[in-house]
């Protein structure tokens, strides 16, 4: 090394000697991030028919945390959670062919297209174009215009953990990953291992990695279709009832180098290939297959007739793909700002080629601000195998007597059809171009928080080079973001300074309080602000109660859903709640406080013993007690909380909060579930709804006291539904809780607690004022609150100092020890609190 | 072919010469090429429901987004 350099040059050498080159510096090796996104596709054009579908939409959270555990070793976690609901094409046909069929519910309310995949009475001219006859005049008219069928979807959840270990030497690094993801239809598991090695003075670096997946898809074709769907050619992949089994396996690897071209660009080229094997299809969806017996007589308007059935879609069973991809980033002294252009062009053996260009402009606004413009377009050339639809030059089936004079019925051959069609518009060729916005505030001390927003738009059109599929599979959608960010590091650099101040508030007040209470303390001055993140699951299983009483299925039968009998009662319901906890000063004596919430909710059901005969599923209350049969899952954003705190009483250990705010209905009170057999099932059990649907007033006043190394503490809290009714015709009941509890300090890190709680909560006020099935007595509005006393016992960990001083963990577990119901319930098992809570 | 970027890579390496005392911009947050990865990560895996050319952005992940 030059021993002539100054010693602040060593300094900045050493430091820039110690980058890599590639995931750095917008990353911290310790950190805790929360996000939280929404993505919902516009609606779809489907030439004159009306549908009464909302478009798919997708609730996202994601969290993340960072650590290092020693010098160079680092741990990451993830988590992330989907719920998505609505309606997405399950197949294309002519829209001569009528794949959408309208239906009336009401004489007001028309349900929206719901699919309808098989027509036996179909025309075409002799050129096999679809015809479409006036209902007037009986003539022929050519209609090639094709029309998705939509099928709509009750929400469903996905969720994925995964971690990564890694280890950096001077210069080079290895992590090893692994993870899980699981929806209802669709596990699948992965690992992977990944390196950099930096050479050439650290102007380059070697980045590889590789990855293994295994994804099991357990399915049940789609139950509004399923009667209608031919599955003669798909072997045993499905089942007589519907269920379909496939695996698929995915190896993965990537080579790529990042090189410094000067002080301000570098560039990387990637290359990755991937081989994938095993079911790769959609169960959900379809192709149309026009069937046309090509031998028959032409009719007197020069009309082929024929039919069309739905068969489940058939893609090879081996995929191998390539991309290449190049990423430049420069910067622009001018404005100090950052472009960033990407390109990748991906290639398969499927026959699809893609491209895609990206370019961000970063720009620093000063005091934290950043703003980052996007745009990004993508065109892909259609899939071999991809067809709107399939014409086959064969009769569906043809009826032939026997010498006896008996009827022979002979189907189609379906060796005739091609081995593998798919009319997946995602296989299709086509453009997409896409802009979006990001804004982005970096805090001192470490926080950062972040929103963006970003529009999509699909069109044959498009496509480069034309040739794309036609503008009936055109769509657009949104996703916006917005992100919460610590830097940890940051965090106990800020901590080391304040010390004193971290020590007090980690160490004494409030050291042992439960995980579950909340509203128990103030910021102490103006500017002061807590961040934290609270997650609560519940739980309730076991034997029906009525009141306190253990009940037969005989008694929920004839008793449990009013005049009328009941077909099935819940067998077990779980919640898992994610909130955030925001909290700021303005002044010293108020703190404001705000509560994000995403939830989501899993319910299953039993036939009750002795249950009256159940209806025809081709009835809507038939069909909501098949539909009971399977897990109901229902999840995104909760109700919203806001909040003002006050100290009203401050002794030196001792003292009293109020904490006044309201509860905002932001949460989905209107959820329904999915049409099944064509029949219409309406909302959902009313305990699945994530929102109230009504402002709702919430109170509390909390009492604590420090007595060396003992505490104790108290509060009274409420919720007062503040309207008598949501938009969807009722109200859940109003809430009081009493609760008591006290702690003890074990070490200066370390604390328990045990309380009690007594709850009262309200029936349900006004039901649901449109369609809805009462099957089971979680359908009756009297059959929610009661009275309810809980014992809770929670550990409590602050970090007393290192560089994860000032973070406190929590977690509580609150025992069920009477409960006392309204009406018919479950009882409940439990409840897990935990928090992460940190103090500026 | 698909290993040309590499061979232009190399290449180039061998005409930067900057020196550490000069990797300020560099090391600037906006300059990394991990952008956002957590807004990346919702970004990729909307578009890898929408798109059929997923992958090549990083290696493993999971799950169907089959919506």
């Amino acid at each position: 090394m030059a021993v002539t350099k100054s010693k602040s040059l060593q300094l900045l050498t050493a430091a820039a000697l110690a980058l890599p080159l590639t995931t750095v510096f917008a990353s911290s090796d310790e950190e805790a991030s929360f996000q939280y996104g929404h993505y919902e596709d516009g609606t779809r054009n489907l030439f004159g028919v009306k549908s009464a579908f909302k478009p798919i939409q997708v609730d996202s959270i994601q969290s993340n945390v960072k650590l290092k555990l020693a010098d160079r070793v680092r741990l990451a976690f993830n988590y992330t959670q989907d719920t998505w609901s609505g309606a997405t094409p399950v197949t294309t046909a002519p829209l001569a062919f009528a794949g959408n069929r309208q239906r009336l519910l009401s004489p007001k309310i028309l349900s929206g297209a719901s699919p309808y995949l098989n027509n036996s009475n179909v025309f075409v001219d002799k050129n096999f174009n679809p015809l479409q006859q006036d209902t007037k005049t009986g003539k022929f008219l050519s209609n090639n215009q094709l029309v998705h069928t939509l099928s709509t979807a009750s929400p469903e959840t996905r969720k994925q953990g995964d971690f990564r270990v890694g280890y950096d030497w001077d210069e080079a690094s290895l992590d090893v990953g692994a993870g899980t993801s699981a929806e209802n239809d669709y596990n699948s598991s992965f690992g992977n291992i990944s390196g950099r090695f930096d050479f050439n003075k650290k102007l380059t670096s070697l980045n590889w990695g590789a990855s293994y997946t295994q994804s099991d898809t357990e399915a049940y074709l789609d139950h509004d279709a399923f009667p209608y769907i031919e599955r003669t050619t798909f072997g045993s992949r499905v089942d007589k009832a519907g269920l379909v089994t496939g695996t698929k396996k995915d190896w993965a690897g990537s080579l790529g180098i990042t090189q410094v071209l000067n002080k301000s660009a570098l560039i990387e080229g990637a290359v990755s290939y991937t081989n994938s094997t095993g079911y790769m299809a959609n169960p959900y969806k379809t192709t149309a297959v026009l069937f046309v017996d090509p031998t028959q007589k032409i009719g007197s308007n020069g009309q082929l007739s024929g039919s069309m059935l739905a068969f489940i879609e058939q893609r090879p069973e081996e995929r191998n793909q390539w991309t290449e991809n190049l990423r430049f980033v420069q910067h622009i002294d001018t404005f100090d700002a950052a472009l960033h252009l990407d390109y990748r062009f991906y290639h398969d053996d499927w026959g699809i080629n893609a491209h895609t260009i990206s370019g961000d402009w970063i720009q620093p606004l000063g005091d934290g601000w950043s703003i980052t413009p996007r745009v990004r377009y993508y065109s892909q050339d259609a899939a071999d195998f991809y067809v709107p639809y399939l014409v086959s030059k064969q009769a569906a089936s043809t009826i032939t007597f026997d010498e006896d004079g008996n009827i022979k019925r002979t189907s189609y051959n379906p060796r005739l059809l091609p081995q593998n069609y798919s009319s997946d518009y995602r296989l299709s060729g086509y453009g997409a171009l896409s802009g979006g916005l990001t804004v982005t505030k970096q805090f001192a001390k470490g926080l950062e928080l972040q929103a963006g927003a970003e529009y999509y738009t699909h069109a044959g059109d498009l496509k480069l080079g034309g040739g794309g599929e036609g503008n009936y599979a055109d769509f657009d959608g949104y996703l916006v973001n917005a992100s919460l960010k610590v830097d940890l590091a940051a965090l106990s650099v800020a901590n080391s300074v304040h010390s004193e101040h971290a020590h007090h508030h980690s160490h004494h007040h409030g050291a042992g309080v439960p995980a579950g209470i909340m509203f128990d303390h103030v910021l102490p001055k103006a500017g002061d602000v807590m961040i934290g993140y609270r997650y609560m699951y519940a739980n309730q299983a076991g034997a029906t109660q009525n009141g306190t009483n253990v009940i037969s299925d005989a008694m929920i039968v004839h008793n449990g859903c009013g005049a009328k009998q009941c077909f099935v009662t819940p067998n077990e319901m779980s919640m898992n709640m994610h909130m955030l906890d925001l909290m700021y000063a303005p002044t010293d004596w108020l703190t404001l406080m705000l509560m994000p919430q995403f939830m989501d909710m899993h319910m299953t059901m039993r036939e009750l013993d002795n249950a009256p005969t159940r209806p025809s599923p081709l009835t809507s209350l038939g069909a909501a007690i098949v539909h009971s049969e399977h897990e109901h899952t229902t999840g995104g954003i909760g109700d919203t909380g806001m909040y003002a705190l006050f100290n009203v009483v401050k002794f030196e250990n001792q003292q009293i909060n109020i904490s006044l705010g309201v509860s905002a209905p932001s949460g989905d009170s209107d959820i329904q579930l999915r049409d099944t057999h064509r029949q219409d099932l309406g909302f959902i059990h009313y305990g699945m709804q994530l929102g109230s649907g009504t402002w709702d007033f919430k109170p509390a006043i909390t009492y604590t006291g420090d007595f060396g190394d003992f505490s104790i503490g108290a509060q009274l809290n409420g919720t007062k539904r503040l309207e008598s009714k949501n938009k969807a015709g009722f109200a859940f009941g109003d809430i009081f809780q009493a609760t008591g509890w006290g702690s003890y300090s074990w070490t200066n890190w370390l604390a328990t607690s045990v309380r009690g709680v007594y709850t009262l909560q309200g029936a349900l006020n006004g039901s649901y004022n449109s369609v809805y099935h009462q099957i089971g007595p979680m359908d009756y509005v009297n059959s929610y609150g009661g009275r309810f006393v809980d014992v809770g016992f929670g550990v409590a960990a602050s970090m007393p100092d290192g560089s994860l001083q000032g973070n406190r963990i929590s977690f509580e577990w609150l025992q069920p020890v009477h409960d006392d119901v309204n009406g018919y319930q479950l009882p409940r098992e439990g409840a897990l609190s935990a928090t992460w809570t940190y103090m500026f | 072919m698909r290993f040309l970027y590499f061979f232009c890579l190399i290449f180039l390496s061998a005409c930067s010469n900057v020196s550490p005392w000069e990797r300020g911009t560099l090391a600037k947050p906006h300059m990394s090429l991990e952008l956002s990865p957590l807004q990346n990560s919702l970004r990729f895996h909307q578009y890898g429901s929408r798109e059929a050319a997923s992958g090549g952005v990083e290696v493993g992940g999971g799950g169907c987004g089959c919506y």
